[in-house]
């Protein structure tokens, strides 16, 4: 498997690359037919092979029919077991639900659900998807029973902020007896923000200042109660979902609905990149990122100032992740 | 698969490696009876050690334990057989090696060898039988270790045993097509290299002779050959198949004469003297991996060769075997003509006879004084060899000898002094040891003698019209030389056991206890003959289609498909030649395979097509239940049952399990709602 991170050096390398990547084009629905599932023998199949190489020979010298019926089934086994290790992956398709923004060195999560073809009835078994290039030893494995879809949390950890591409990972089978293994290689094609990574150990957030607007009291006795619904948008905490509402509209056919909190916040607080004097552009996006999630936490409301751009005080998950969006994608 | 109900519900790895004991157990047990008992032990110790630490958890040993138990094993093996290569030392040291590698058990990766040392080990089963028990034994050891295999790449939750059993079982009735076609056209060809020869010495004639070797033979219910006469048969008495002759003795072994001391002009010839009518026959051969071809005594000319296969090139030998210029090793037909009434060597004494008179020096003083006191007998001091010969079976008939499969052991303290303990003292023997004792008496007497070996008789009842002849009729018997009549047949186990001879009974080993209890149990001898003869015609299937299939069997199949002069190159064509067509009508199966889609990536695609008819713009990735959305949006009310159908579906796909045929059905009617949706009313 060519090395896709590495930047092509030679004539031949850089074509090897575009053919590779001509052959996998990148996709969130991935599935798997002749094309893009590749089969060779393990070494154990190898080693399967010599050993029937040599119950042939042992066969042939003390001429035993036994002995040549025993090689040949075995053979006959193996030969099927290509087949069966072949059509464990083949019309199997792999989904790749949107991925949720996570932190540079903090593992991103994956869903990804696998379904067999609607009117096949054999259970798959064994199915392993690791990272591409990762050990035997990260594998996730799974069955795929016919006709229901099975779904699986995979992660990776995305090593610089911004948006990354999700890594190319290997979905690959041994079932049933191990002497072949097939594989076959899923390019998604989702991207996942990467906040900065939050500094372990950040200062204290900055001072409060006092907000300049008036009304704060009223706006506070509102926190809390419900200021409306609406329908629900990615990003909105559990805790926000109306379950009950929820549980009605759903069974109309509608989505979740969530608290619609828009209250202002008494306080604010001014999180500055000026603030962090001294201090190299990533080490102060990450003190940064720490201060949001350390606002996010405490509940207070924040504003976030860097050079080019500035958000006004806000409060709550969407804000939140605009916030350390900006900082993912600052430059 | 019932049992698995009753086990008690261990954790994954611990049933796994509990099932993976259980079937070397199962592949290890019928060898029992060849290892010796250090290797019984040491197995079932590891083996029992093995399970246990499955059982409680333990922590497996160390690398450097094992490998001083695997050196200990080597020690001992080499102590019981005196050598690490052949046979016996080989499937001991195998059987060591797989109990030892289960104590390297620890992912369920590592367990590739053992399974593959169990496949070896079911091999060596078939060096000593190839009966059908003991393939369906093995069967059960091949199911038992695919369906290890198995279960070692289901690395998900706990599967049923039984589950993992159905896919090996799968697996495999998948390959039996593959190996029916192979076993069938995978030419034979003769063996590669010289097996040991220990592999085939307890399963036929051999050409040497030492007391107690044909006592394994007369054990054995393997079958020799199948004889069909074209003419009236014999009568048993008069069934000799003539094998290996022997008449060079040390003292302790008898060999074939290998290279006369007389110069050619005077050493005997074969000179077979024909009388009475010729006997045709057709005879099929089993594998004797001998030179020498056992045929009905006595034949003149070289028998044909029937059906195809490498030429035998048979030639007469002085002593009148018929030898092929090569091991036969593949079952061969034969038609041949006899003589049963014939006179064969010279009538002269020759001084090359002296050959057949050489008795080594301090050779069974005892019998040789015997012998002496006899000739001093008034009558038999110038006697001929016929009339010395009757008295010395006169003698046999009158003296309480005894014929016994089990005579025990001769000669232990001095193997010299064998014969004398034979002829003199204990008296208990079978058709060997009269053989050697008869032939020395005579020789002492100055009569040329040698012994020959071969089978004698054969089944009483004809099977299909087949005469059979099995590994338990082999025998042995003498010759001695008759002036003016050349070489005259003497059987002196006749003499002790007319029984044997006249009715061709052969003499079973005496039944063991539970042999013998079963018998009376089932109602006498009676019942298990005639549930034999059953037996015998399975038996005889199996031998005739399975154990006896060789080259001239399959070149007769390529005769019948239409080869007129079939070689073994037509063979592996033929062979090359169906697995190429399978090959490209599976790539045929395959390419169309591919440009078939999921009937509901199919189905949706047609259904999201309507839609776009209609004004609503579905995405690729929606489900029925957004699509029934973006109906109530677009359409509004009118389009209520659209979205309806579009809900059923959607609950078809994603809620119970739904026959193919349902959804085919709701697809149909959406595509109806959706066609009168679009018509203008």
């Amino acid at each position: 498997m060519p090395r896709l991170s590495a930047p092509p050096s030679s004539f031949v390398r850089r074509h090897v690359c575009a053919w590779w990547q001509a052959r996998h084009p990148r996709t969130d629905t991935q599935r798997l037919t002749h094309r893009n599932i590749y089969i060779l023998p393990t070494k154990a199949g190898l080693l399967f092979a010599i050993t029937m190489l040599t119950l042939l020979v042992a066969s042939i010298n003390y001429q035993l029919n036994l002995g040549y019926a025993l090689t040949f089934l075995l053979s006959g086994s193996a030969l099927v077991s290509m087949h069966l290790t072949h059509n464990t992956l083949h019309g199997l398709t792999l989904y790749l639900r949107p991925v949720a923004p996570t932190f540079a060195h903090h593992p991103a999560q994956l869903d990804v659900a696998l379904q067999g073809p609607t009117d096949s009835r054999r259970d798959r078994f064994g199915i392993g998807l690791r990272l591409a290039g990762a050990p035997i030893e990260s594998i996730t494995w799974l069955n795929v029973n016919a006709g229901s879809r099975t779904t699986a949390q995979l992660s990776f950890v995305p090593p610089v902020r911004g948006r990354q591409s999700v890594p190319q990972w290997t979905v690959e089978t041994r079932f049933p007896l191990g002497l072949f293994r097939a594989w076959a290689v899923w390019r998604p094609a989702a991207e996942v923000l990467v906040y900065p990574t939050p500094e372990a150990t950040p200062p204290p957030l900055p001072a409060v200042q006092t907000s300049p607007g008036g009304g704060s009291a009223a706006q506070r006795q509102g926190r809390g109660e419900m200021d409306g619904i609406r329908t629900y948008r990615r990003g909105d905490p559990i805790k926000a979902i109306v379950w009950k509402k929820a549980a009605q509209a759903m069974a109309s056919g509608a989505e979740l609905v969530s608290r619609d909190t828009q209250a202002a916040q008494p306080c604010e607080l001014w999180l500055d990149w000026q603030a962090c004097v001294g201090l190299s552009a990533e080490e102060r996006l990450s003190r940064l990122a720490a201060w949001v999630v350390l606002a996010q936490q405490r509940d207070i409301a924040f504003g976030l100032r860097l050079p080019d751009r500035a958000l006004e005080p806000a409060n709550g998950d969407a804000h939140r992740h605009q916030a350390l969006q900006a900082l993912a994608l600052w430059s | 698969m019932k049992l698995s109900f009753a086990l008690p519900h261990w954790p994954r790895d611990t049933r796994d490696t509990l099932f993976i004991l259980a079937v070397i157990v199962w592949t290890v047990g019928p060898h029992l009876s060849h290892l010796p008992l250090w290797c019984i032990a040491m197995t079932g110790g590891i083996l029992f050690w093995r399970a246990r630490l499955a059982l409680v958890g333990g922590v497996l040993p160390g690398r450097w334990f094992i490998l001083g138990v695997l050196v200990l094993a080597m020690g001992l093996s080499f102590w019981s057989f005196g050598t690490l290569l052949g046979k016996q030392a080989g499937i001991t040291m195998l059987v060591a090696l797989v109990a030892l590698k289960t104590l390297e058990l620890r992912a369920r990766r590592d367990a590739f060898v053992i399974f593959f040392l169990g496949f070896f080990l079911v091999l060596t089963h078939f060096l000593y039988s190839q009966s059908i028990g003991v393939a369906l034994a093995m069967l059960v050891s091949v199911w038992g270790l695919l369906t290890a295999l198995v279960l070692t790449h289901m690395p998900v939750g706990q599967p049923a045993l039984r589950q993992a059993a159905g896919l090996a079982a799968r697996t495999a009735l998948l390959g039996a097509p593959v190996m029916v076609l192979l076993f069938v056209l995978f030419p034979r060809v003769a063996p590669l290299w010289g097996v040991p020869q220990d592999s085939m010495a307890n399963t036929g004639l051999s050409d040497h002779l030492r007391m107690g070797s044909v006592a394994e033979l007369a054990k054995s219910d393997a079958i020799v050959m199948r004889i069909r006469f074209l003419d009236p048969p014999p009568a048993p008495t008069a069934m000799y198949f003539r094998g290996p002759v022997l008449s060079h003795f040390d003292g302790i072994e008898w060999r074939p004469l290998s290279r006369p001391t007389f110069p050619s002009q005077v050493t005997p010839r074969a000179e077979l003297r024909l009388q009475g009518k010729p006997l045709r026959y057709e005879v099929t051969l089993e594998p004797q991996h001998l030179r020498e071809v056992p045929l009905l005594e006595a034949a003149a000319s070289p028998p044909q060769r029937e059906g195809v296969g490498m030429p035998l090139d048979l030639q007469l030998t002085e002593d009148l075997r018929w030898q092929a210029r090569r091991v036969v090793s593949e079952r061969v037909r034969l038609s041949a003509v006899a003589h049963t009434e014939f006179q064969h060597g010279p009538t002269e004494r020759l001084l090359g006879l002296q050959d057949h008179l050489v008795l080594p020096p301090g050779t069974s003083p005892r019998t040789l004084e015997w012998a002496a006191a006899l000739r001093r007998q008034p009558g038999l001091a110038k006697a001929d060899g016929r009339t010395l010969a009757q008295a010395v079976l006169r003698h046999i008939r009158v003296e309480n000898f005894r014929y016994t499969l089990t005579p025990g052991l001769y000669g232990v303290t001095a193997p010299s002094t064998a014969i004398d303990e034979f002829w003199l003292d204990r008296r208990e023997g079978f058709c060997e040891h009269f053989a050697t004792a008869f032939v020395v008496v005579m020789r002492a007497l100055d009569v040329p003698a040698r012994i020959v070996t071969g089978y004698q008789g054969a089944d009483p009842l004809p099977v299909d019209g087949y005469h059979i002849v099995r590994q338990n009729s082999a025998h042995a018997w003498a010759e001695f030389w008759q002036p003016g009549e050349g070489w005259v047949r003497a059987d002196p186990t006749a003499a002790v056991s007319p029984d044997r001879i006249n009715r061709s009974v052969t003499l079973a080993a005496p039944p063991g206890l539970v042999v013998g209890t079963l018998r009376n149990a089932l109602g006498g001898a009676e019942f298990l003959s005639r549930w034999q003869t059953s037996l015998e015609a399975v038996n005889n299937r199996w031998n005739q289609w399975v154990l006896s299939y060789s080259s001239s069997q399959q070149l007769d199949l390529l005769k019948q498909i239409g080869f007129i002069a079939p070689r073994w190159e037509d063979l592996a064509w033929t062979l090359l030649i169906v697995i190429g067509s399978v090959t490209t009508a599976g790539l045929s199966a395959g390419w169309w395979r591919r440009h078939r889609l999921d009937p509901w990536t199919t189905q949706m695609a047609g259904v999201r097509r309507k839609l776009v008819g209609l004004g609503v713009h579905p995405a690729e990735h929606d489900p029925p239940l957004t699509l029934a959305r973006r109906v109530d949006d677009a359409l509004g009310p009118r389009a209520q049952a659209l979205g309806q159908a579009l809900r059923e579906l959607d609950n078809q796909r994603y809620g119970e399990a739904q026959p193919a045929r349902a959804l085919r059905r709701q697809f149909k009617h959406i595509r109806a709602l959706a066609r009168a949706l679009s018509q203008p009313s």
